[in-house]
């Protein structure tokens, strides 16, 4: 499951051996002293030999429950590391994925793997000692009780190993059933308003009973596999007592004392007994409780790095080119990209308008690489995307911006090899219009706290960001829809005016499609490209766009 | 109005899981009942076999009583399990039906995320509840029958282990430390990796695009070490906390036994009989048990409260009156609604004639949405009536209520499996012609025709910009062709060229509409405009006519300065 190396692997074994050993010595005491105290002392007629017999076991009771205090320490051993390692695989796919989900997987489903597989570890482990102290224990009083108390113990245990996997089976339809209903009911309770305004109650309400019904059957096939469990801890712990009477004649007369009959039974009701039920118990939910949140847990393929075309950079390239470039999102639906041909020159400014949902992000993704089209080749700086030097070519600004817990200078230098030189830093901040967020926070090596921040200051923290990028092309995609008209024009124009800078932006305002040196509408299939007065003139929706029918108070956003 | 909700959750459990509760009460009790015989009987079989006398009528029942409470073990744990199974799934379903039946009333007073702790958490729990109470009995009686038991033996054994435990409980408590504060300082370390966390998911495109992935998943774990620091501790303290658990049963046990011993010595009592005092000294440390359970029927309980608060509010009835055919004419009549103390509506009192547009603007927080949900009857007022072509909402069936009025949102609830799904939902029988027609009309089939599935497109699959989900919240109101459209800010955040398509497709003649709107485009085609200002109708008329006044002007002003800020 976990690489980990196998040196530590087993010295934490050994040591979890012998602190158990310990315990293993208290349930051995349990049994033999008071065989001994009732042989050598108390049917003696020696009632102190009874006593110090039986002060002997307490002092194995002590003994046990500190051993027991140290294998605390070395399950966590065992399972921090573990618990360290499935972190550390939550982490790395929701940063990689944005899986939201992952957040309950780090403060739930990993605390549950944690809290169970020591519990596992630590029903197992002592179910063996306790056996090993017992047996021992009963060899050691009369080897002839081992004949009658290991037979059926191990029949039990059989048969509980053999019903094993269809109980661990069942456990696990009744917490994916569960689960299945706590995700309906998640999604239905936030829902309700527009459940009532739908009259959707009764479909609802039987979707819901559905779910409710299946975790019920879950947990009535689960109920009743639970027989199996007492039938396993009847045969292994309670036939054992039985057979100990029926053959107690017998046992007598093979050299039996009465103390050793009496610490047999005892052996039998307060270790066997209690331990086969915890180890059934605890193995039969935990076994696959555990299994369901590792699979749950398990860390996706991590895909590998994307080809890289040997082909060279032409001389001379643009710092864009699109050709013939299409691209859906499934293989039934509608291209978001039909045979789209575009070049940005170097130094070039290109915006980008059209309805919402109509592919303008899904252009600037393809362009970064981040999708892959079906058709056609995209190539940055005359590098094949995707590769690596052309992503090292083009930075994406995307809409959410990403300002992390730490410095401002350490979120600012997120895209550089090495720390920004501070005239260089405020430089950027200066042209991006970041200074007065900047002085307000205390400078470059103040700390940051992206919830503290509104969303249009985290957009100029990872515009300034992109500023700094090598990265010769910059691609805005709705990067300032959060910035008032003012900042947004001068964070535009400080991109323009990076040296070498070429400049593609998913326009969110109108204004920012008039900056621009070539605008190109999406319509669905239809496209159209040139510049303000071009478009204004040959394009209805562009004309719709620049210029809304109505007398709107405010410049409202084409996009959101 | 409201049917008498009067519901107790305890009752329903009981209802579903109550012949099984009652047998297992019987069962469980016989249960325990031969686990304390069988240490006597133990007893006796070795005092005869070791008397060499014959023992054979005693091992025989000391077996029966084996298979015996094996047996009942099994029955009991088979009844218990199905019982909570049974009572939880009654409970939910009782309570499933209440919170729809309340719809957003439920999650107004309770909010959704503790809907869901008690639809599902609280259920089960309370589930347990019938069949914790019916076991109740058994526990009780495995450590008092334990205790009485040493005290038939010999009054000395009893008495030695009523002086002990209270002692060496107490003795053993004295060390259990404090565990949460380790809890505590563990959770930090997890709460800060989960911060960490959730910013670099809100930034995954950025950390995408730059290729940024290990750098920045090292970033995220970097508290990892200090908090395998604070796991180990946990498990320290807990191991302590162990020990000291594990020694008190035993420690219990041993002292009975030596004054069993010292008896035996005596001769006042056999060696069957210590063998007895041993097993009821064990029996008698069940007390554990017993308060476990009593813990887990007082969580039912509790929970079973918190359901009962949910059962304890009022549903909303409907009536039987027939809607009489009419263009759709919406009243409100003297409308007062309050929220907590403050009233929102006072006396509100508009007419929006059949077929007709309304738009009504204000201020935010001046109950627009309260007053869409109003004539939608997603609420009902505190006072006054609403009536649809004459009729009060509240008098009219349900289905014919749902069929002729139908609501889209600012932020709809996108519901089901698929995208068609979220269309069609509270559709009898949906069709895809219907279906694609109405996201049609809501410029919304463009968009879905290019997901990845098309129609059958998986929500999860969908990715939804706030545009986007408001198209497919407009859709599925479409796909609802009623009398009375309510739109409550359902195009605010559509592009000027969608909401242009979308108000060509709303100008067209069809139902009354009452529109609530932010933008003074859409209150300019709208036939008439409430102003509604301080929970009162300040002004009707048209835009036009209203947009004379600097302070109605002032609404949109103050509406584009909030987006600006935002």
């Amino acid at each position: 499951m976990i690489a980990r190396p196998p040196r530590v692997r087993r010295a934490v074994v050994v040591r979890l051996a012998g602190w158990s050993a310990l315990e293993a010595g208290q349930t051995f005491l349990l049994g033999y002293a008071l065989a001994r105290a009732l042989d050598a002392g108390f049917l003696a007629g020696d009632a102190r030999t009874g006593l110090w017999w039986l002060a002997v076991a307490a002092g194995g009771v002590g003994a046990g429950a500190y051993g027991t205090r140290r294998v605390y320490g070395v399950v966590a051993d065992l399972v921090e590391p573990v618990r360290d390692s499935l972190v550390a695989g939550v982490v790395a796919r929701g940063v990689r994925e944005a899986d939201r989900g992952a957040l309950s997987g780090l403060t739930q489903q990993v605390e549950i793997a944690r809290d169970t597989l020591a519990g596992l570890v630590l029903v197992s482990r002592s179910f063996v000692f306790t056996v090993v102290g017992a047996l021992t224990g009963l060899c050691a009083l009369a080897p002839p009780l081992l004949l009658v108390v290991l037979p059926p113990l191990l029949a039990g245990l059989g048969l509980f190993a053999a019903t094993l996997r269809p109980l661990a089976r069942r456990q696990e339809a009744f917490l994916v059933a569960d689960e299945a209903l706590a995700a309906e009911l998640g999604e239905v309770c936030p829902g309700l308003r527009d459940i009532t305004a739908a009259g959707a109650e009764a479909q609802v309400a039987a979707r819901v009973g559905e779910g409710v019904d299946a975790e019920f059957r879950a947990a009535r096939a689960l109920a009743r596999w639970s027989v199996v469990r007492v039938a396993a801890l009847a045969v292994g712990g309670r036939l054992p007592l039985v057979l100990l009477l029926a053959a107690a004649p017998w046992l007598l007369a093979h050299g039996v004392t009465a103390g050793a009959l009496v610490g047999a039974l005892a052996y039998v009701t307060q270790s066997l007994l209690p331990a086969l039920q915890n180890l059934v118990h605890g193995l039969g939910t935990g076994g696959a409780r555990l299994t369901v949140v590792l699979r749950r847990l398990r860390p996706p393929p991590v895909p590998g790095p994307p080809p890289e075309p040997a082909a060279e950079a032409a001389a001379g390239a643009p710092a864009l080119s699109l050709a013939a470039v299409t691209f859906a999102y499934g293989p039934a639906s509608t291209a978001v990209l039909d045979a789209l041909d575009l070049v940005v020159p170097h130094g070039g400014h290109l915006a980008v308008v059209g309805p919402s949902g109509i592919g303008k992000s899904t252009l600037t993704a393809v362009a970064a690489g981040l999708l892959h089209p079906a058709h056609g080749a995209v190539r940055v700086c005359g590098h094949p995307v995707p590769g690596a030097r052309a992503a090292a070519e083009r930075v994406l600004i995307p809409q959410e911006a990403y300002v992390h817990t730490g410095t401002l200078a350490e979120n600012l230098g997120l895209l550089r090899p090495g720390p920004v030189p501070l005239p260089e830093l405020l430089a950027a901040a200066e042209a991006v219009g970041l200074t007065p967020l900047l002085e307000r926070l205390g400078g470059p090596e103040a700390p940051v706290r992206p919830a503290a921040l509104s969303a249009g200051e985290r957009q100029l923290i990872a515009l300034t960001r992109a500023y700094l990028s090598p990265a010769p092309l910059a691609l805005l995609d709705e990067a300032t829809c959060h910035l008032d008209a003012e900042a947004e024009a001068r964070a535009e124009q400080a991109f323009t005016r990076r040296p070498g800078g070429t400049l593609v932006v998913v326009a969110h305002r109108i204004d920012s499609a008039r900056r621009a040196r070539r605008i190109l509408v999406l319509d669905g299939s239809r496209t159209a490209y040139g510049t303000h007065e071009d478009l204004l003139r040959a394009c209805a929706l562009y004309r719709d766009l620049a210029a809304p029918g109505s007398a709107a108070a405010s410049q409202p956003p084409l996009a959101l | 109005m409201a049917r008498p909700p009067h519901r107790d959750p305890m009752r329903t459990a009981l209802r579903h899981a109550g012949a099984r509760c009652a047998a297992l009460c019987l069962v469980s009790t016989a249960a325990t009942a031969a686990g304390l015989l069988l240490p006597a009987v133990l007893g006796r079989a070795l005092d005869l076999l070791l008397a060499g006398a014959p023992a054979t009528a005693w091992v025989v029942r000391a077996a029966a009583l084996v298979l015996l409470s094996a047996l009942l073990d099994g029955c009991a744990g088979v009844l218990a399990g199905t019982a909570d199974a049974r009572a939880t799934a009654g409970l939910r379903k009782l309570l499933t039906g209440q919170v729809l039946a309340l719809g957003p009333r439920a999650g107004n007073r309770f909010g959704a995320g503790d809907l869901v702790a008690r639809l599902v958490g609280n259920a089960a729990q309370a589930g347990t509840g019938p069949a914790a109470l019916a076991a109740l009995l058994a526990a009780l009686a495995g450590p008092v029958g334990g205790v009485v038991a040493l005290a038939l033996l010999d009054p000395w054994l009893a008495a030695v282990f009523l002086a002990g435990a209270p002692v060496l409980a107490l003795l053993l408590r004295a060390f259990t430390r404090d565990t949460a504060e380790c809890v505590a300082a563990y959770q930090r370390e997890q709460a800060r990796i989960a911060a960490a966390l959730a910013e670099a998911a809100e930034g995954h495109r950025t950390i995408a695009a730059a290729g940024l992935q290990d750098r920045e998943t090292k970033r995220v774990l970097r508290p990892l070490p200090d908090l395998a620091r604070a796991g180990h501790r946990m498990w320290r303290v807990q191991g302590r906390a162990a020990a000291q658990a594990v020694t008190v049963g035993p420690l219990l046990q041993l002292a009975v036994v030596a004054v069993a011993g010292l008896l035996l010595s005596r001769h006042r009592i056999s060696v069957g009989e210590v063998l007895a005092a041993s097993r009821y000294a064990v029996l008698a440390t069940g007390v554990g048990v017993l308060v476990g359970q009593l813990a887990a029927a007082t969580r039912a309980r509790a929970s079973a409260r918190r359901l009962g608060e949910v059962l304890a509010l009022p549903a909303p009835a409907h009536g039987d009156r027939p809607l009489p055919p009419g263009p759709g004419r919406l009243e409100l009549r003297g409308v007062t609604a309050r929220r907590g103390e403050r009233t929102v509506l006072d006396r509100v009192d508009l007419t929006v004639p059949g077929g007709t547009a309304l738009a009504v603007v204000g201020r935010s927080g001046t109950g627009k949405s309260l007053l869409a949900g109003l004539a939608g009857r997603l609420a009902d007022p505190d006072a006054g009536e609403v009536l649809l072509d004459g009729v009060p909402l509240p008098d009219l069936p349900h289905d014919v209520l749902r069929r002729s009025v139908t609501c889209a949102f600012a932020r709809p609830a996108l519901l089901g499996t698929t995208v068609e799904d979220t269309i069609a939902l509270g559709l009898a029988t949906p069709s895809y012609a219907e279906v694609r027609a109405a996201a049609g009309k809501a410029q919304a089939d463009a968009y879905i025709r290019r997901l990845p599935g098309g129609y059958t497109t998986r929500l999860s699959d969908a990715p939804c910009s706030g545009g986007e989900s408001q198209r497919l919240g407009l859709a599925r109101a479409f796909a609802h062709p009623g009398r009375l459209l309510i739109l409550d800010d359902a195009l605010s955040s559509l592009d000027t060229v969608t909401e242009h398509r979308v108000a060509e497709a709303l100008l067209a003649p069809g139902p009354t509409r009452f529109i609530v709107a932010h933008r003074a485009s859409t209150a300019a085609r709208a036939d008439a405009v409430a102003w509604l200002d301080g929970g009162r109708v300040r002004a009707v008329g048209t835009h036009a006519e209203l947009w004379r006044d600097p302070e109605y002007r002032a609404v949109f002003a103050a509406r584009a300065a909030e987006r600006t800020a935002r």
